[in-house]
């Protein structure tokens, strides 16, 4: 069980990306020795001086499925982490490399004199993955809530397991074919207390169309909207999916209809500016949603950084409402998601288990 | 929600459950004073980082009124001046102030001028067609009080101003101080509630806006193990320190009218008392709260002759000293001052809260210019344990501290024993840091405020009778220190935390002041 490699002190000992400074690495023979884990989160809260405080509000365990996952989840990981303080177990099981192996690297990281991230990221290869459950059970913090960043399909014993023992489960269905709604569903429908970026990446559509029929003017329509449509950029994803079946548990015999348009502009992608703006708009992300409320028809459309609602009845058409996207940072939407610590979102429930109906045709 | 429904109207469908924030309605916030400091150092700067937030509504302008003769586009380039030299974000960002800058708009003219609010009308009418700004608005009064008066007589005359339950809101934001004594700022509340309704008035003390006086609240309120020794049986003394080391900064004028009671005391300072004495609020609502911050006032004792105030106050007026290693000058010695001032830059006070929670504990209270730091906190003092088992004077009473600024955040003090083998305690601090432990930057409390006020939420604002029953404490004191008969203030060389006098008022009661 112990470990046969010595460990090395802010340096590199397995092969793969460097570590962050100040990490401490060690790798395990044959089974996490979660005791020298912790022995090691002791040192590092200890370098650099006298032991300082601790602050944690929540376990945030990431479960991704190889290190390429990992890599791109971090960044958001660490930020969302840091605005919750946490203690940060990110689990990276890769059963594609049939080498076992078993990496722990450990760091903290420090604000205001006191830490505010406890990150152990263990790294497991081919059988080796089998012991990471375990692993996480052990370095849980007691008396904090549990919440699960869930990196694969929405299917699985393991995720069967986490949704029994989780509070709660983050997704991002945005980032998967929007067939496997239907596995979100299912797990919705037993109540699994899930969570989904997709979900918090359309609040500002739902935001907008909330607000212009509060209106005075057009507040007379809001029992009269018959119809809803989404147009999607490039392929139908999944926030449409979700927009509509929001839309539909909340509107009685509300007849819906989704389309995928255009292509994405993969330059407006790269650029990069001082001051964070909003995210581009991505492959499946919505572009427009039109609800037909006759004689009126509101069109929500994205222009650049805004969203505006524009109305026609017999006349030509006038801008009624406009607000503009939130700045898109390193996560954003995770950090969102950790609002609520606990627990369902119900709306997201009721619109993910509606979004699930509309598949497979999804009246494209 | 600014509107009340109609009986019949049918509920919005869309608006249950939703998580998103929603940005304010859009508005146009009209600057009165835009020339002046406020509004370029707090007010301009905070209305842009909330523009990069994303919180402002996207239909928004601003339009700036004084008598600066500037055109649109000079105000526009003197305001992103302003926000490149004062925002907490920089620098400035081209493409958000192209929209930002897009949305201002300038008014010049003398607010005596009934002209000049003829053409503010035809400026926001102008933003409601172009910036969509739908007729809301939200007035900030940057100006001294005495223009107060005029320019709701204007306002109202030019049809600016919009009734509670109209289908536009009309804010008017008041700057302190809310008058000089209770008699006039009982005049300024009648004179303001003839034009607005009192829903539609926000009285800012930008203390309010700040993260830990709001954590306060939750502190109490949202943990159940402090509320059973939050009281007398427990606390043996509470001090609120707001200590500024920086000086009158060039407002003599300002001050030598003002001085630290009106300045600090009669807003801010008691703002502290009432957060950390009051009861648990019914709801967390902007009624419910100020109901019970006007309880505490309405305890706390007046000061009924000379005797008590001599007994209960200390004023101080800096002299020259030495802050932070640089020699800074005497009060007297200040721009605009008068040689033999007897405005006090500094006072310490001995207030009782007599309530059931409250009475007999005393809260201390000092506020000062030219302190060795600038540091404001609210210290709960417990009472020692009632038996010394670890010997006489082993233990130190426990201590709660609230820091408002700098470093905002929440300490307690604790004994612990000291590692080895005897039963030696020592004393250790607990420290939680507000802004830099949750990982991101707090906002500065105008942009809380503003955008409070853009939402309709007095919640963090004053209302009027929280500001008389203020002014009925501060009044009392002043009506004698103010005399001819009560003493100058003692001086104190600038650099130290107040006159001897400010720690006698303790040591009478074997207490002293915490170091800080």
């Amino acid at each position: 069980m112990e470990a046969t490699v010595s460990e090395a002190y802010g340096e590199p000992i397995s092969a793969g990306a460097s570590p962050h400074g100040g990490e401490l690495t060690v790798r395990f023979d044959k089974a996490v020795d979660v005791g020298r884990i912790e022995m090691l989160l002791r040192q590092a809260r200890e370098r650099g001086g006298p032991a300082p405080e601790t602050v944690s509000t929540l376990n945030l365990v990431a479960i991704l499925f190889n290190a390429a996952q990992y890599e791109r989840a971090r960044e958001a990981l660490e930020v969302a982490g840091t605005l919750h303080p946490c203690r940060l177990l990110a689990l990276v099981a890769d059963e594609v490399i049939e080498e076992e192996s078993l990496t722990a690297s450990v760091s903290v990281v420090r604000s205001g004199g006191a830490i505010t991230m406890e990150r152990v990221v263990l790294t497991a290869t081919g059988r080796a993955v089998r012991h990471l459950e375990s692993a996480m059970m052990g370095l849980l913090r007691p008396d904090l809530p549990m919440v699960v960043v869930w990196g694969g399909r929405p299917h699985g014993d393991l995720l069967k397991r986490v949704v029994d023992s989780a509070d709660r489960i983050i997704t991002d269905s945005g980032a998967r074919p929007p067939s496997h709604l239907a596995e979100t569903a299912k797990l919705l429908s037993r109540g699994a207390p899930l969570g989904d970026l997709a979900w918090a990446r359309i609040f500002p559509w739902q935001s907008l169309a909330a607000e212009t029929l509060d209106l005075p003017n057009l507040r007379e329509h809001r029992g009269n909207i018959r119809k809803a449509r989404v147009l999607c950029a490039g392929a139908v994803g999944s926030e449409g999916l979700l927009l509509l079946g929001w839309l539909q548990s909340r509107i009685k015999r509300l007849e819906v209809e989704i389309a995928a348009e255009g292509h994405v502009d993969e330059a407006s992608s790269a650029r990069s500016t001082a001051v964070p703006r909003a995210a581009p708009m991505g492959l499946g992300h919505v572009k427009l949603l039109e609800l037909t409320a006759p004689p009126a028809t509101f069109t929500l459309h994205r222009e650049k950084d805004l969203l505006l609602a524009q109305v026609k009845g017999d006349d030509d058409g006038w801008c009624a409402h406009r607000i503009r996207l939130p700045p898109e940072t390193p996560g954003r939407l995770l950090a969102l998601e950790l609002k609520l610590l606990s627990g369902r979102d119900e709306l997201y429930a009721q619109a993910a288990i509606a979004a699930a109906k509309l598949l497979p045709a999804g009246r494209t | 929600m600014p509107y009340a429904p109609e009986h019949d109207e049918v509920p919005n469908p869309l608006r249950p459950g939703l998580r998103g924030d929603s940005a304010p309605e859009p508005c146009a916030v009209v600057i009165f004073g835009a020339s002046g400091d406020l509004a370029h150092r707090k007010l301009v700067p905070a209305l842009y980082n909330l523009a990069i937030g994303a919180h402002l509504p996207a239909a928004f302008g601003i339009v700036g009124v004084s008598k600066t003769p500037y055109t649109h586009e000079e105000f526009a380039g003197e305001m992103r001046e302003a926000v490149g030299r004062f925002s907490r974000t920089k620098p400035v960002d081209p493409e958000i102030w192209q929209d930002f800058g897009a949305g201002m708009r300038y008014v010049p003219g003398s607010f005596d001028d009934p002209d000049t609010f003829a053409r503010l009308r035809t400026q926001l009418e102008e933003l409601d067609r172009v910036r969509s700004t739908r007729g809301n608005r939200l007035y900030y009064f940057a100006t001294p009080p005495s223009a107060f008066p005029t320019l709701l007589k204007q306002l109202k005359a030019a049809g600016l101003i919009s009734g509670p339950f109209d289908t536009r809101f009309t804010r008017v934001v008041i700057e302190k101080p809310f008058g000089r004594d209770l008699p006039s700022a009982r005049a300024l509340n009648r004179l303001v509630l003839e034009t607005c309704d009192e829903r539609q008035v926000f009285r800012i003390d930008h203390y309010l806006g700040k993260e830990t006086v709001q954590n306060l609240l939750v502190f109490r309120f949202a943990n159940a193990i402090f509320e059973p020794v939050w009281n007398r049986r427990y606390v043996d003394h509470v001090q609120i320190t707001a200590g500024e080391d920086l000086g009158i900064e060039g407002r003599g004028r300002y001050y030598e009218e003002a001085g630290i009671l009106r300045d600090m005391i009669q807003n801010h300072v008691l703002q502290l008392v009432c957060l950390s004495a009051i009861e648990p609020p019914v709801a967390f609502d902007a009624d419910a709260v100020r109901d019970e911050k006007i309880k505490v006032l309405r305890a706390v004792e007046l000061f009924d002759s000379p005797e008590q105030v001599t007994r209960n106050v200390v004023l101080g007026q800096y002299a020259p000293g030495s802050v932070a290693g640089a020699d800074v000058p005497g009060y007297q010695q200040e721009k605009d001052v008068a040689s033999g001032s007897r405005t006090p830059t500094f006072v310490a006070l001995r207030l009782n809260v007599r309530s059931w929670r409250w009475d007999g504990v005393p809260f201390y209270v000092r506020s000062g210019k030219r302190m060795p730091k600038r540091a404001t906190e609210i210290a709960v003092h417990f009472r020692p344990v009632p038996h010394p088992l670890f010997g006489e004077g082993a233990t130190q009473p426990n201590v709660l501290i609230i820091r408002v600024q700098p470093e905002e955040g929440i300490a307690l003090r604790f004994s612990a024993k000291v590692p080895g083998e005897r039963f030696r305690p020592r004393t250790v601090s607990m420290d939680f840091r507000y802004g830099t432990t949750f990982g991101a930057a707090s906002p500065e409390a105008y942009e809380r405020l503003l955008l409070d006020a853009m939402r309709g939420d007095q919640t963090l604002f004053t209302r009027r009778d929280e500001v008389e029953a203020a002014w009925k404490i501060v009044g009392n004191i002043l009506k004698v220190t103010e005399s001819a008969e009560f003493p100058p203030p003692h001086p104190y060389p600038a650099g130290t935390w107040g006159p001897d006098a400010a720690e006698e008022l303790l040591v009478q009661d074997r207490r002293a002041w915490r170091r800080l």
